[in-house]
């Protein structure tokens, strides 16, 4: 379906009435819609919100000590001590520890969802090594329990992606970890469109298997060029276009291309890649092919041998997200080390994320990062609570390209926050509280704040 | 890189050549926390002897030792024994020619100990959590017999192997393809077969008697309690045929996954069958799963039935095993039943000589840093049949090459 621009028509109508250009009788202009599925997320009911003397970590590498935390509308008001808001909800979080939402920048809840049965198994179109014209928010079960049991462990915002079995395996979706019988009532407002990029072993084992390219590394690199140098194609195109157009002419729009239309949001700046990699010379690979069809390489995921190339990653402002231990089960992730995050943070301008690839550890992110910070500070670093938690908040959201709307406690951000029972990287720290737009979402203690899936409603 | 120490590499290269030392000696750990994980709870400022491999004296008159470490109050336990693993079966997951547990041929005979490979990189991180020794148990094949569990302790000496074929896996419950009941039924027959078969073999001469089958001598050993039979299955319909299976036949029975086991406790309990489960299970994984949660471990343990935790998946991530019990501990659990949980309660299910401290037990030992459970902890020292062994492993050696200042390409570092 074709859409228009209003501000664009009325400007051709200005052109034709005045009559001052020499100008062709030009067709209705072809304008792509870039966000066809919009969010209809809202906020769940909200108060106004006062949270007292906790220890505060804000995500932006301050450690607050009896601090209070007001949320207003939806945002954070302030945060200080001896706040006083009259008609707010006070909750008394003496001893209790307070944190952004947990955010997850590579999950597949809802696209690889419980129970796991065939019918269920949508996260990749294993089918074409470039399916860039696929969707993972086409695919989402927003009735997955695994939604509520991230929730459980603060999960506020996370990145659904499409597998790694593609070179490019599609867009990701960005939701917010509240319940919806739809994806559209989850989806994140306005939040960018990530592409799925995926390098290494899987691609060409997939694909090689069955001949056709890639079946080898160099294979996945022809794969993505040939790709890139369409999509360069297609972004002139569209661009002569729109160019001949302005100038009064009336061209005939390019063939729309669903597959292309992603690649060319991604040249356009409007989409973000979100790249499976593992090797320290894959990701110097990947770094330079965006540089070379002009689009930056973006987010490294597992990026297992990512503490080889840490410089390289800050200096070409590139996030990386990492396990803390996951190991092994490939080639690709046999160079392991614990302190693979902690190492690649330690560089000027780094972006570390601590990811789960998993429904059972994006229950414990927090977990996660501690197992790095306690593993690196045995062995030389100084990393603090404070630092680490900007592994699994601010530096995530940054990657997703939400870094002015969450992620961190400052005034006028959204107001995800959790309310842990102790110093969350304990393995004994439980969320007790989650509030996603200052509404709570979740509440260890109170049954009405504990959602349930439709599929496991009334089973025994 | 402001934060990085500057380790010095040989040391490393030092003690990933491994212990050889394998003259007795005789140590003598003061002024521990002692967690036995037997009746005798947890001793304060005690002492622990061993030597020979075995623990020789708790809290003697005197200390009588070659060696003598101050513990400084730190916590002592049993070394932590993992289990349903494929540990030393699989270097690289992905990689066929690295991996030996399973085979399409396999049957309820297979013994994977003749593959174990005391050299794998994953012997050597997994004592980072503290195992001491493991439970590894093969993969199998098409038979749902999945072959014989073995014993391995985590030395990564060529003699780690302490007991092959004690334990016989079946896999039950929910299949791709056809129906669970035949399996329960094949299991079935088989046990009445090979009663029949005992029971003829007295009326009929000695000429007409047939040696039993290896896999009848398999069954067999099950009839007579030689050997447990280690079931996997969740639904609690299998898990009450297998309850009436065992009744039926006085087998030795042991549940892994046993996701339903919440629904029927109380008859487990009964039955003393212990349940080895994930801690972190807790999603509907299918039809067969839908009560997995985290609180089921102090479930089943307030409901009187012996828990043993496992990290079932990717044995690469066995270290964390501790943390697994952290978890079970946060959701329920007491300390001291997630301790047994990771040692004596396994030891118990799998006829092992170890997984507490007492007199005459293996010196399978680990001295914590501080709470064994807690992310921030570490092993101080750990001590496998009465000998030291270091938790230092090849991801120590790449994080140090990295961290390293060099002109010289990384490769020189070592």
């Amino acid at each position: 379906m074709q859409k228009f621009l209003p501000s664009l028509v009325s400007a051709a109508l200005a052109v034709a009435l005045t009559g001052c250009l020499q100008s062709e009788q030009q067709n209705e202009r072809v304008v792509i819609n870039k966000n066809p599925y919009p969010s209809t997320y809202k906020a769940l009911p909200l108060q106004t919100t006062l949270i007292k003397n906790a220890t505060v970590l804000t995500g932006t590498g301050s450690r607050l000590d009896n601090a209070d935390v007001l949320m207003v509308d939806g945002k954070i008001n302030q945060i200080g001590t001896d706040i006083v808001a009259e008609g707010a909800v006070e909750i008394d979080a003496n001893g209790k520890w307070i944190t952004p939402g947990i955010i997850d920048v590579h999950s597949h809840l809802g696209v690889y969802p419980n129970p796991s049965v065939e019918s269920h198994a949508d996260g990749n179109e294993m089918t074409s090594p470039n399916t860039s014209e696929v969707w993972a928010e086409h695919s989402v079960w927003p009735q997955d329990p695994g939604f509520e049991a991230a929730r459980e462990g603060g999960i506020t915002t996370l990145q659904i992606l499409p597998g790694s079995a593609n070179l490019f395996g599609g867009r990701g979706v960005t939701l917010r970890n509240v319940p919806s019988h739809t994806m559209q009532g989850m989806k994140f407002p306005d939040a960018p469109y990530g592409l799925k990029m995926a390098c290494g072993e899987n691609p060409k084992r997939v694909y090689g298997s069955r001949k056709v390219l890639p079946s080898t590394r160099m294979g996945n690199m022809a794969g993505y060029r040939m790709a890139w140098a369409d999509a360069t194609e297609y972004k002139r195109a569209w661009e002569k276009y729109d160019a001949d157009y302005d100038a009064g002419k009336n061209p005939l729009a390019p063939e729309r291309d669903i597959e292309l239309d992603t690649l060319k949001g991604v040249l356009d700046g409007d989409i973000l890649i979100h790249n499976h990699c593992y090797k320290a010379e894959e990701m110097a690979m990947m770094i330079d092919l965006g540089k070379e069809f002009n689009y930056h390489s973006g987010t490294f995921h597992h990026a297992v041998e990512a503490y080889k190339i840490a410089d390289m990653l800050a200096e070409n402002g590139n996030c990386a997200a990492m396990w803390p231990d996951w190991w092994g089960f490939k080639m690709e992730a046999y160079d392991m080390v614990h302190e693979n995050v902690a190492i690649v943070d330690a560089m000027k301008n780094s972006c570390a994320v601590v990811h789960s690839d998993s429904d059972s550890t994006i229950q414990r992110l927090n977990q996660e990062a501690g197992k790095v910070m306690y593993r690196a500070n045995e062995n030389g670093f100084e990393v603090t609570p404070e630092l680490a938690i900007t592994w699994i908040t601010a530096n995530a959201a940054k990657s997703l390209g939400l870094a002015d709307e969450t992620g961190s406690l400052e005034n006028g951000k959204k107001a995800d926050v959790v309310i842990w029972n102790q110093n969350p990287f304990s393995v004994y720290a439980q969320a007790e509280q989650v509030f996603v737009d200052g509404a709570k979402v979740y509440d260890r203690f109170d049954e009405k704040y504990q959602a349930k899936s439709d599929f496991l409603l009334g089973q025994r | 890189m402001k934060h990085f120490k500057l380790f010095k590499s040989s040391l490393i290269a030092l003690a990933l050549a491994s212990s050889t030392a394998s003259y007795a000696e005789s140590i003598a750990i003061t002024n521990a926390t002692v967690h036995t994980v037997t009746e005798q709870g947890v001793l304060e400022n005690a002492t622990v002897v061993f030597e020979n491999g075995k623990v020789t004296a708790i809290n003697p008159e005197t200390i009588n030792a070659d060696t003598i470490i101050d513990a400084e109050g730190k916590i002592l336990t049993p070394g932590l024994i993992g289990a349903m693993n494929q540990l030393g079966l699989v270097e690289v997951s992905a990689v066929s020619r690295s991996r030996d547990a399973s085979d399409k041929k396999a049957d309820i005979t297979f013994d994977a100990s003749l593959a174990f490979n005391p050299r794998s990189t994953v012997v050597l991180h997994s004592r980072k959590g503290g195992i001491t020794s493991n439970v590894v148990s093969p993969r199998g094949g098409e038979d749902m017999f999945k072959g014989q569990t073995f014993v391995a302790d985590l030395s990564g000496e060529f003699d780690s192997i302490r007991v092959n074929n004690n334990s016989v896996l079946i896999d039950l419950g929910a299949k791709s393809e056809g129906s669970r009941a035949l399996s329960l039924q094949n299991l079935q027959f088989k046990l009445e077969d090979a009663v029949k078969a005992q029971e003829n073999k007295g009326t009929k001469n000695k000429k007409e008697a047939k040696e039993p089958s290896r896999e009848e001598q398999v069954i067999n050993a099950l009839l007579a309690g030689d050997k447990a039979l280690v079931a996997h299955a969740d639904r609690a319909t299998d898990l009450l045929a297998l309850l009436k299976i065992k009744q039926q036949f006085g087998l030795d029975l042991v549940f892994v996954g046993a996701a339903d086991a919440v629904l029927i406790a109380d008859k487990i309990a009964q039955a003393k069958v212990t349940v080895v489960m994930n801690a972190l299970d807790n999603l509907p994984t299918s039809f067969d799963t839908l009560h997995s949660s985290l609180k089921n471990a102090a479930k089943l343990t307030n409901a009187g039935v012996k828990v043993a935790l496992s990290v079932s998946g990717d044995t690469h991530k066995l270290y964390e095993l501790r943390f697994h019990a952290g978890n079970a501990i946060a959701n329920g659990l007491s300390a001291d039943d997630a301790l047994a949980a990771v040692t004596a309660n396994v030891a118990q299910a799998f006829n092992l000589d170890s997984g507490t401290i007492a007199v005459g037990k293996t010196a399978d030992l680990v001295l914590w840093s501080a709470d064994p459970f807690e992310l921030s902890t570490q092993v101080s020292q750990m001590w496998i049949n009465g000998e030291e062994y270091s938790t230092i492993s090849r991801q120590d050696a790449l994080r140090d090459r990295y961290t390293t200042s060099s002109d010289m390409p990384r490769s020189y570092v070592k």
